[in-house]
């Protein structure tokens, strides 16, 4: 019972067969059905339930060792994707309140110098209109005029959480392959933000008729 | 302004279209033709993961998604997301989707428990499933057949779930994973306010001066709205103060200015000790004249034990020498034997004082239901007099290493920050709170803090419970996919409440089932006492999610039951299975979710689905062609006795013949064909719309047959039955194209305008009409119609059953600190708490498929104190078994991580197929609301 079938989902569905069986009064098909699949070879853990103590080998996680400066960029996921962090965080992270590491060369007047990616101009752009409705109008923004976009010329707060968009990457084999295609905007759109300007009210007007 | 409550109940339901407003677009903010040009089509959506509710905008070309971005339109987020929300752009591109449906089979091709799956055509999956749910009426009547339903559904397909199971097998076996994460918060809310969910909103972040975080992690497991806290401490850092509780040290600590590490299940006495602080040290901080006005004092029974199986059911029987029991081992019976009996410890002896129990003392524990009383002030005050600074800081320092002065010091300034006169303050709370053996009390302890203060329900102020999950809320809760409860906070054990459900189900009066106890926990003990016999999984991975895990499979495995999962991709519980169906996942179907401050998010379809899937709704209204009247409706005798009628007759009066389809009946009649498809017209014009019109795959059906649609707008019918429970009672939602023009809306909608602040008079319409009509003239109205008479007595018990009304009031409990059924002891010598990481969500099935999350974390740590791996002689990087009672797995030792627990703790978070964390967790539950306490056991770690 070790033969865990390789054979993929897709493939398999491909292969299914429908043959004509004509004994019924109404001509049904009869499917052909094989068991092939086995249960281990379903999802991410590949061994049994019932097994802890020799199959079972977690993951091993293995991030960058390249110090910061040293490292090769991550190709965004897609346009405006956050990148991820290509190099060592040992003693950058955690983030505090008083202590944020990753502007010191991340922030638009270092980093070309110091060779970083350089935080965009949405990360100093406020959407948050200043102030909270209590009136009782919908907070929700039905028109345009509503959306506040507002420059600022410090980081945002809401955005000094670093970590909560950007990670780094473990050199770990991937469970699985993932077959979403980028599709970038920008000729630089791998490496660079292109959300700035009029492109961030890009398509959110979700009522106009689609052609 | 005199409103009578007809007009006003008339207005609130017209919650006018007139207030969806078309978006101008100024033409000097003109989008660049960027997008345009490149053939994107830019959608808005809600984000797939947790309950902040995040609105996204979702780029697709050629029918896949290219990109998301934050909404700079959506009030939660406002143009940022966290790194699962822009991941939503690849969650449905993993390579092992599900395309098809697979059986296990023998070599023949037959069903075969033992076999291993085959691709089969959806007709054969409905065949097997028709014949299974037949087998397991005849064998157990409507308690046979259950469902692991989801706070992940989208708001139509939980109704369509509810309305199968409930109105057509009239079973209520059906319960979601959301009773694993909100359960203790609902009947937190039921109990003190008498209606669930929250009475404030996100826009309480940037209105406080104090963020106090009770078991909850928000950077990590609700980063948006930390983003919003974040922003606010930074806007005003002197004023602002943010305070994380927590039994160990995570991201939500790197920015407080106070962190409490506290000893697993002491926030009860927290609580109580700032509520004494109030009543004994500052009693000029009560707002007497709201007290008076809005709230009473309550008790309960505390001898109620802990959720866990009782002596005498089938699968803890027999009880052998060795102490083990049924299918349960002698160790495993150690801990579940605390159940009937447990000896009060010295820990909560002072607590236990006041209802006559003393160190030592055998408590004899009995199910103890909902039922509370209500008591005097002078009886609450008696009750809080053990939480002395003294007590509580004894009790609760979670930190061995810290002094003691100076967690008495934090308690202090804790207690002060509430008290505080003009301070405005905030208490967030998630799963710390929530799962919990006294998950319910702690979440009315919350209350009491609040109310006293007068410091609840007012902008910028409030106890604010979070929701897990992107439609606990909206699903679960809202619609009532709980074994319990039905749509808009109707309950299944309420004749009143089945009579409007059955009208508006038009179905005949006496089919709902009244007996609804089969919870989450309970369905799988079913299974295993052999009494379920169909188990339908629908948007979770009940096999991974669920404490005890090792007896569930067994269960499932080898027992004589028929099990499905409906699934995007193969998970455990696919594993686990019998049938797998392949489901649509979120973005390849129309949907909406609610989310934790009650705002409502629908979006639309933007892609096919992949293979041979099909959405949730689609597989329950396909399955409901199998069954008919006849089949059904016959008489039933439950377990306990209770009969429900045959109410074959009274179809056949209303119309149905005996061979009339619950799809008929249910799903496909007259009122749904009033929806109409029209693709011209907007929301639908553009867009797919598989179930009601079909798609280019051409799937074959229930029947064999290319499915062509539905022909009808099943969705907008779904969603606007469902509305019309609410509306007119305090759940008020928009028409269902509202929500396709705006970004969300909060509940109640009355007049067009959505509600910020609940049971407040100045805010809420329906706490001012109630305001009005009680005549007491206060600013607020706590009209939850729940639990609003009671009987009167003291600590111990009822005095004078007889029942005083208590109409728009709210509640203070009176609820002690207890123990958790397992602590650590000589052998296994270190708490276990389980949660999640940022970047995997749940289960893992869908983030561990996006290469950049799966990178980010490709494994469960066992995140520990470096000198509790130097006790253990372990070191960074080693692995180590962590092994309970109940099981062990293997997992690397992380000393340097996120996570940082003081000595004696452990974090092992439950994404990882392979560090499968709950076959060692507990399935102890709060025995109010049935949810497991996830956070504590009793482990012991060694090097493997």
């Amino acid at each position: 019972m070790k033969t865990i079938s390789k054979i993929t989902l897709g493939l398999v569905t491909a292969s299914m067969l429908f043959v004509g069986c004509g004994n019924d009064a109404t001509p049904a098909k009869k499917e052909v059905v094989k068991p092939t699949i086995s249960e281990e070879s379903l999802g991410l853990r590949k061994v049994s339930l019932f097994e802890e103590d020799k199959a079972v080998a977690p993951r091993k996680t293995a991030y960058s060792t390249a110090y910061a400066g040293g490292s090769k960029k991550i190709n965004r996921a897609f346009q405006d994707a956050p990148p991820m962090i290509p190099h060592d965080t040992t003693g950058m992270l955690p983030i505090k309140i008083n202590d944020n590491q990753c502007l010191g060369c991340h922030l638009p007047d270092v980093a070309p110098t110091v060779g970083a990616t350089s935080i965009p101009p949405s990360h100093f752009t406020n959407f948050r209109p200043a102030s909270v409705a209590v009136k009782g109008e919908n907070t929700s923004s039905e028109k345009l005029a509503h959306i506040s976009i507002k420059k600022e010329n410090k980081l945002v707060g809401a955005r000094f959480n670093c970590s909560q968009c950007h990670a780094p990457q473990s050199d770990t084999p991937l469970a699985v392959k993932n077959n979403f295609k980028p599709e970038y905007l920008d000729a630089d759109g791998a490496h660079k933000s292109g959300w700035r300007g009029a492109r961030m009210l890009e398509g959110l007007n979700t009522q106009e008729s689609v052609k | 302004m005199s409103l009578s409550r007809r007009e006003f109940l008339k207005s609130s339901a017209a919650a006018s279209a007139a207030a969806a407003i078309g978006m101008n677009v100024p033409s000097e903010l003109e989008a660049s033709a960027n997008a345009a040009e490149a053939g994107w089509r830019w959608d808005k959506a809600a984000c797939r993961f947790c309950g902040t509710g995040c609105g996204i905008m979702m780029a697709t070309k050629n029918g896949k998604i290219v990109a998301v971005k934050g909404d700079p339109a959506a009030p939660v987020n406002r143009g940022l997301n966290c790194i699962k929300g822009y991941f939503n752009a690849k969650i449905m591109y993993g390579a092992d989707r599900l395309t098809q449906p697979l059986l296990r089979v023998d070599a023949n091709g037959n069903f075969d428990k033992k076999g291993k799956f085959a691709p089969v055509s959806w007709k054969r999956a409905f065949d097997e499933m028709e014949i299974h749910i037949r087998k397991a009426l005849k064998a157990s009547g409507p308690e046979g057949v259950a469902v692991f339903a989801s706070g992940q559904y989208t708001v139509m397909e939980g109704y369509a779930a509810q309305k199968m199971m409930k109105g057509g097998f009239r079973s209520n076996a059906i319960d979601p994973n959301a009773r694993h994460c909100m359960a203790s918060a609902v009947v937190g809310f039921y109990q003190t306010f008498g209606i669930d969910e929250p009475s404030g909103c996100y826009d309480d972040i940037e209105l406080t001066d104090t963020v106090v975080s009770w078991g909850s992690n928000m950077a990590e497991m609700h980063p948006i709205l930390w983003s919003r806290v974040t922003d606010r401490k930074l806007s005003d850092p002197d004023r602002v103060k943010v305070i994380n509780m927590s039994t160990y040290r995570h991201r939500t600590s790197d920015l407080a200015d106070i962190e409490i590490i506290f000893s697993p299940n002491t926030d009860l006495a927290m609580w109580n000790y700032i509520a004494r602080e109030i009543v004994y040290n500052n009693p000029d901080a009560i707002d007497w004249d709201f007290l008076k006005k809005n709230i009473i004092f309550a008790a309960s029974p505390v001898n109620m034990g802990y959720g866990m199986r009782r002596a005498g059911e089938k699968s803890v029987t027999p009880v052998r020498p060795d102490g083990s029991a049924g299918k349960y081992s002698a160790k495993e019976m150690e801990t579940i034997n605390h159940e009937m009996v447990h000896k009060v410890s010295a820990k909560e002896a002072p607590a236990l004082e006041p209802y006559g129990y003393k160190e030592g003392d055998d408590m004899v524990n009995k199910p103890a239901g909902l039922k509370h009383w209500e008591i005097s002030f002078e009886e609450y005050k008696k009750f809080l007099a053990p939480y002395t600074l003294d007590y509580v800081a004894k009790i609760a320092k979670g930190d061995p290493d810290e002094p003691l002065e100076q967690f008495k010091e934090k308690l202090q300034t804790l207690a002060n920050l509430y008290i505080e006169k003009g301070r405005k303050v905030v208490s967030f709370w998630t799963m710390g709170m929530n799962q919990h053996t006294r998950g319910t009390w702690v979440n009315t302890l919350s209350y009491n803090v609040h109310f006293m203060l007068n410091k609840q329900a007012l902008p910028g102020s409030g106890a604010f419970s979070l929701t897990g999950q992107p439609s606990a809320c909206g699903t679960a809760r809202e619609v009532g996919t709980f074994c319990h409860r039905l749509p808009a906070d109707l309950m299944v054990k309420n004749p009143k409440h089945r009579a409007i459900t059955e009208k508006k189900w038009y179905i005949p009066n006496g089919t709902l089932n009244p007996v609804g106890n089969q919870h989450i926990m309970k369905i799988h003990r079913d299974i295993e006492d052999g009494v379920v016999k169909f188990a339908w999984v629908n948007v979770c991975n009940a096999y991974q999610d669920s404490a005890s895990a090792k007896h569930w499979i067994k269960a499932a495995r080898t027992m004589d039951n028929f099990i499905v999962t409906s699934d995007g991709y193969p998970g455990i519980s696919a594993m686990v299975s019998d049938l797998v169906l392949p489901s649509a996942m979120i973005y390849e179907k129309w949907g909406a979710y609610g989310n934790a401050e009650r705002r409502t998010q629908h979006w639309r379809q933007q892609v096919l689905p992949v293979g041979n899937a099909m959405s949730d709704t689609w597989q329950w209204v396909e399955l409901s062609k199998r069954f008919t009247v006849e089949d059904l409706w016959g008489p039933y005798t439950l377990r306990n006795g209770v009969k429900l009628a045959d109410v074959r007759a009274e179809a056949e009066k209303m119309g149905y013949s005996k061979d009339t389809t619950m799809f008929e009946i249910l799903y496909a009649n007259e009122r749904a064909k009033s929806y109409k498809v029209d693709l011209d017209s907007f929301p639908q014009k553009g867009y797919d719309n598989t179930e009601c019109i079909g798609d280019s795959r051409n799937v074959k059906g229930e029947n064999g047959e290319v499915f062509k649609g539905y022909g009808f707008m099943l969705h907008e019918y779904l969603f606007e039955e469902y509305a019309s429970f609410g509306r007119g009672h305090g759940h008020d939602l928009a028409p269902f194209t509202t929500y396709h023009k705006v970004r969300g809306l909060k509940w109640p909608v009355v007049d067009g305008k959505e509600t910020s602040w609940r049971f407040n008079v100045k805010y809420d319409p329906y706490a001012a009409y109630h305001a009005k009509e009680n005549g007491r003239g206060s600013t607020h109205a706590f009209y939850g119609p729940l639990a609003k008479a009671l009987s009167q007595g003291n600590l111990l018990g009822i005095t004078d059953k007889k029942k005083k009304p208590l109409t728009d009031k709210a509640k203070i409990f009176a609820r002690p600190y207890m123990d958790p059924p397992e602590m650590p002891d000589e052998e296994y010598d270190t708490w276990l708490c389980t949660g999640r990481v940022l970047e995997h969500w749940h289960s893992g099935t869908m983030t561990m498929r996006v290469p950049e999350l799966f990178r980010a974390v490709p494994e469960a740590l066992c995140y520990m104190n470096p000198k509790t791996a130097e006790e253990k002689g372990l070191k960074q990087g080693d692995l180590c078994w962590v092994e309970s009672r109940r099981g062990k797995v293997k997992a690397h030792v992380e000393t340097r991580g996120r996570n940082r627990p003081p000595r004696g703790l452990v974090f092992v978070p439950w994404f990882d197929e392979k560090v499968f964390i709950n076959k060692v967790c507990l399935d102890a539950t709060c025995p109010q609301s049935k949810q497991t306490d996830y956070k504590k056991c009793a482990v012991k770690i060694y090097k493997a």
